[in-house]
C-alpha cells in the first residue's frame, strides 16, 4: 500500500486562496458553503457564459468554494442569470425561478443582466434581470472575470 | 350472466374433480353408446386431475369476469353459448382415457375455441386471424391424429391404459415417429416455435375472456399432451428427446420474450408472453427428461417441480394479465400502448390487477413465476456434469437462456405497465376510460389472489405437486420433489428459500420506511405547490412521454438480427431551403421474421399446387360423376 503512504507524506498542493471577501448576501438557509446553481442564459452574447464556465473549471476552480452548477432549477439554491432579458426568454427565466425552492439566490452575471449593457433598449428585449425578477448579488463587466466571478460566489457561500 | 355461470360452475366442477382425482383414487368412466364401435372412455388420473383443476380454477376467473364483460360488450347470443361448451370441451381433453375419446374432446376444444376467436367476425383482422388459427390447429390436429393412430395400432389397443401396458415392446422407430408427430401437434397448441404464428394472431383478435382461456388454459393441454403422451405413455425415452424439448423450449423462450418486448400492442405482447412462458415449461420438462435419462432422478424432481409449477402460475397470472387487458379494451376500445396511458388514475382497480400479473410474468420475487423460476434455475444449475459433455454443455447454455429471458420478460413488462397504465393519457379514448363494473373486478381479483398464493404460499401447493410427480416415474417421480414449506428446501443441495419471509421482510421494511420518513418530516413547513418543471416551456405534453416503440428501440437495435425491423425514415424539407425540415416521418414494421421466412414460401407453394389440382375442377357435373365413378371402382378393386 504504499500510494497510501505517498498520499501522506505529499499531503495535499493547493494554492492559496485569496481572502474571503465580505458576505454581499445571506446565503439560503441550511447551504452555508454548498451552493447548487442553475444558470439560465437570457438572451447573452455567450460571453459572459465562457467566463462562467472559466470559473467552474479546473483553473479557477469555483467548485473548491462550494460553488456548483446543476442541471435542473429543482436541485439548485440559486439562479444564475446572464444576458439582457428577451422576450422569447421572459416567460422561462419566470419559471425556471419559479422552479427553484424557496429561500433562493439570484445572481446576475455581466453589464447586460445588471443594466442592459450594449442591448439596452433594443426591440427584441424585455429589460435587464433586475427588471424582472429580483437579483441579490451583482457582478459588473463586461464579461467579468472568472476571478470577479469566483470572488462573488464567495461573498455567498461564505468561504 | 347464465353463460359466465355455467362456466364458472363448469371450473368449481373442475377444480373439485381435479383435485378429488390428484388425491384420490384414478376415475374411470366407460359410456359405450357415445361412439360407435369403441366408445367413450374417461380415466382421470393424477396428470389429468391436475390439469383438469388448473383448466378449471382458471375458468372460474373468466366465467365471473365474462358476466360484466358481455353485457359492456353487447356479446351476441352464440360466443356466451359457446364459452361454457369450449370450458367443457377443455375438461374432458385431459379427463380422455383413451385414443378416440382424446382426439374427440381436443377437436371440441379446437372447434370451440375457433368459434369464438370468431366472434367479432365483422372485422377483416378478425377473420385473418381466424383462418390462420383453423389451418394451423388443423394441422396439429392431423399430426397428433397419425401420431395417436400409430400408437394405438402398435400399442395393441385404444384405451390408455392398454397402450401403457404394452408400452414397453413398441419398436424405437415407433416410439420416434410417435414423438416427434405428437411434439408437432402438441407443441403448435402450446405456441411452441415455429408453430406459434397463430398465437399472436388468434389471442388479440379474440374477445378478451376468451384470450385469457386460450392463453391460460388451452396452450397447457399441448404440455399435457407432452406430458401425458410422450414423458407417462412412452417414457423413459432416449437422450435426445430431452435435448429436443429443451432446444424447442429455449428457442420459444427467448424468441418469445424478444418479440413481447418489442411489441406495442398489448394482447399481442401477452401472446407472445405466452410462448415464452411455454417454452420455459418445455425447457423445464425437456431438463427433467434429460437429467432423468441420465440417472440424476433428485434434479430432475427438482425440474418438473418447476414445470408444474410454471404451469399453474403462468394459468394465473395470465388469465390475471389478459382480463385485465380485456376490461381496459372495453373501456377504452385500444389495445396499442403507444395511445394508451394515465389508465392509473382512472381505472385504479384494472391498474394494480395488471401490475400483479406484470410482476408475476417478469418473474421477479413476490411475483407469482418467481418460485418456479428459480427452482429451474436451481435444478439447471446443480444439474450433476462431471464426466458428461452433453449436461455439461446443455445446462449452462439453458442457464443463459432462461435467465436472457427472464431479463426480457422484465423489459417487456415494465413497458407494458409503465407505457400502458401510467403517466398522461396518450388519445381522448384513454382520457375517458373508466372503471370496469364489480364482476370484472371480482373476477379479476380471483385471479390476483391465485398469483398471490404462488408467489407468497407455495407450501399449499406442496401436497398436490407430490402426488402429480409420483405419477410421472419417467421424468423425476421416483424423488421426492423440493420440500415447498415455508422455506423451500432442495434435497441434496444447500439451497433455501422462502418467499413468504421475503414478503414478509419487504413489508416490515415499506412501514418503517414510512414511519422514519414521517418521523423526518415532522418539522419540515408545508410543502408548497408548484407547476411541474418543463425545462422553462410553459408545460409539458403527452407526446413527450416514453411510449412503447421508443421505450423498446434499444432492444430493437441490439437484436437488429433477429428482427429485422423495417424502419423507414422520411424527411421533407421546405421548398425554400435544404436546410429547414417541414416534417420527419418515421415508420417502423415489425413483422414476424419466423413467420416470414417460414410460413411466406410454404404458402406460396400450397397455392400454386392448389392452382394446379383446381385445373381438374372445371365445374362440371359430368366429370364430378366420372371422378366418382373412378373412386368406387378404385377402392372396389383394392378391397375385393
Amino acid at each position: 500500500m504504499s500510494w497510501i503512504g505517498k498520499i501522506r507524506r505529499v499531503g495535499r498542493i493547493v494554492e492559496a486562496a485569496d481572502e474571503a471577501p465580505e458576505a454581499t448576501a445571506a446565503p439560503p438557509t441550511g447551504v452555508t458553503g454548498s451552493l447548487q446553481l442553475r444558470h439560465v442564459d437570457c438572451g447573452s452574447c455567450n460571453g459572459c457564459e465562457l467566463e462562467i464556465s472559466g470559473a467552474f473549471s479546473s483553473v479557477y476552480d469555483a467548485e473548491r468554494f462550494g460553488a456548483r452548477v446543476v442541471a435542473s432549477p429543482r436541485h439548485a439554491d440559486g439562479l444564475i442569470a446572464t444576458g439582457v432579458v428577451t422576450r422569447n426568454m421572459h416567460q422561462p427565466l419566470l419559471n425556471t425561478l419559479k422552479a427553484v425552492p424557496e429561500p433562493r439566490v439570484v445572481i446576475a452575471v455581466g453589464d447586460c443582466a445588471i443594466n442592459g449593457g450594449a442591448f439596452a433598449q433594443g426591440y427584441g428585449v424585455v429589460g435587464s434581470v433586475a427588471d424582472v425578477i429580483p437579483v441579490d448579488v451583482q457582478v459588473p463587466g463586461c464579461p467579468p472575470t472568472p476571478q470577479q466571478i469566483i470572488a462573488a460566489l464567495r461573498t455567498v457561500t461564505g468561504r | 350472466m347464465l353463460s359466465g355461470g355455467l362456466t364458472a360452475a363448469l371450473g368449481m366442477a373442475g377444480v373439485a374433480l381435479g383435485l378429488s382425482a390428484i388425491f384420490g383414487e384414478t376415475r374411470h368412466l366407460k359410456i359405450s353408446w357415445l361412439l360407435p364401435l369403441v366408445g367413450v372412455i374417461f380415466d382421470l388420473g393424477q396428470v389429468g386431475g391436475f390439469f383438469v383443476a388448473a383448466t378449471g380454477a382458471v375458468s372460474i376467473a373468466v366465467g365471473i369476469y365474462a358476466v360484466g364483460y358481455a353485457q359492456r360488450e353487447h356479446w351476441a347470443r352464440f360466443p356466451l353459448v359457446m364459452l361454457p361448451l369450449f370450458v367443457a370441451a377443455m375438461l374432458l381433453v385431459p379427463a380422455a382415457g383413451s385414443v378416440t375419446t382424446f382426439l374427440l374432446a381436443w377437436e371440441l376444444m379446437a372447434g370451440a375455441s375457433l368459434v369464438l376467436v370468431l366472434s367479432e367476425h365483422q372485422r377483416e383482422a378478425v377473420r385473418s386471424a381466424g383462418v390462420f388459427y383453423a389451418v394451423m390447429t388443423q394441422l396439429g390436429f392431423a399430426a397428433i391424429l397419425v401420431a395417436l393412430v400409430v400408437l394405438s395400432a402398435a400399442g395393441g389397443g385404444d384405451a390408455f391404459a392398454t397402450i401403457a401396458a404394452h408400452a414397453g415392446g413398441l419398436s424405437p422407430g415407433t416410439r420416434t415417429a410417435v414423438f416427434l408427430l405428437t411434439l408437432m401437434g402438441f407443441g403448435s397448441k402450446a405456441g411452441l416455435l415455429p408453430l406459434h404464428a397463430w398465437l399472436p394472431r388468434a389471442h388479440p383478435e379474440a374477445p378478451s375472456p376468451v384470450s385469457a382461456l386460450m392463453s391460460a388454459a388451452m396452450v397447457n393441454m399441448g404440455i399435457y399432451g407432452i406430458i401425458r403422451i410422450d414423458l407417462q405413455l412412452l417414457g423413459p425415452g432416449p437422450h435426445w428427446w430431452g435435448l429436443t424439448l429443451m432446444i424447442f423450449g429455449a428457442v420459444s423462450a427467448v424468441f418469445g420474450v424478444l418479440q413481447a418486448s418489442v411489441a406495442t400492442d398489448l394482447k399481442r405482447l401477452l401472446a407472445y408472453s405466452t410462448t415464452e412462458n411455454m417454452g420455459l415449461i418445455t425447457l423445464a420438462l425437456g431438463a427433467a427428461t434429460l437429467l432423468s435419462s441420465y440417472g440424476a432422478h433428485q434434479v430432475a424432481a427438482m425440474a418438473m417441480t418447476a414445470a408444474l409449477l410454471l404451469i399453474l402460475s403462468h394459468a394465473a397470472f395470465k388469465t390475471l394479465a389478459f382480463l385485465a387487458a380485456g376490461s381496459v379494451l372495453a373501456a377504452t376500445g385500444l389495445r396499442d400502448l403507444d395511445k394508451l396511458g394515465g389508465l392509473a388514475r382512472r381505472m385504479p382497480g384494472t391498474t394494480v390487477m395488471f401490475g400483479i400479473a406484470a410482476l408475476g410474468a417478469s418473474g421477479l420475487p413476490l411475483g407469482a413465476g418467481f418460485v418456479g423460476e428459480w427452482l429451474l434455475l436451481q435444478s439447471l444449475i446443480h444439474s450433476p456434469h462431471e464426466n458428461n459433455t452433453l449436461l455439461a454443455l446443455t445446462m449452462p447454455l439453458s442457464v443463459g437462456a432462461v435467465a436472457l429471458t427472464t431479463g426480457l420478460g422484465i423489459a417487456a413488462m415494465v413497458k407494458a405497465f409503465g407505457v400502458g397504465f401510467l403517466a398522461r393519457p396518450r388519445s381522448a379514448a384513454a382520457a375517458a376510460a373508466r372503471e370496469a363494473p364489480a364482476s370484472m373486478m371480482a373476477g379479476m381479483g380471483i385471479a390476483a389472489a391465485a398469483c398471490a398464493v404462488f408467489a407468497v404460499a407455495p407450501v399449499l401447493l406442496g401436497p398436490v405437486l407430490s402426488h402429480v410427480l409420483t405419477a410421472l416415474p419417467s421424468v423425476g417421480g421416483r424423488e421426492a420433489g423440493p420440500a415447498l414449506g415455508t422455506y423451500l428446501r432442495l434435497p441434496g443441495i444447500a439451497g433455501s428459500m422462502s418467499p413468504g419471509l421475503i414478503a414478509a421482510a419487504l413489508v416490515v421494511a415499506v412501514i418503517l420506511a414510512l414511519g422514519l420518513a414521517r418521523w423526518g418530516a415532522r418539522h419540515r413547513p408545508v410543502a408548497a405547490t408548484v407547476p411541474l418543471w418543463a425545462c422553462g416551456a410553459d408545460s409539458l405534453s403527452s407526446k413527450m412521454q416514453y411510449t412503447a416503440t421508443s421505450f423498446a428501440e434499444p432492444l430493437q437495435r441490439v437484436f437488429d438480427n433477429v428482427l429485422k425491423p423495417e424502419t423507414d425514415v422520411e424527411v421533407t424539407h421546405f421548398a425554400e431551403s435544404q436546410y429547414l425540415v417541414e416534417r420527419v416521418t418515421y415508420r417502423t414494421l415489425l413483422a414476424d421474421p419466423v413467420e416470414q421466412r417460414l410460413y411466406t414460401p410454404v404458402v406460396r407453394a400450397v397455392t400454386i399446387w392448389a392452382q394446379w389440382v383446381r385445373r381438374a375442377h372445371p365445374g362440371s357435373v359430368h366429370l364430378y360423376l366420372t371422378y366418382g365413378a373412378l373412386g368406387l371402382l378404385i377402392v372396389l378393386v383394392i378391397a375385393r
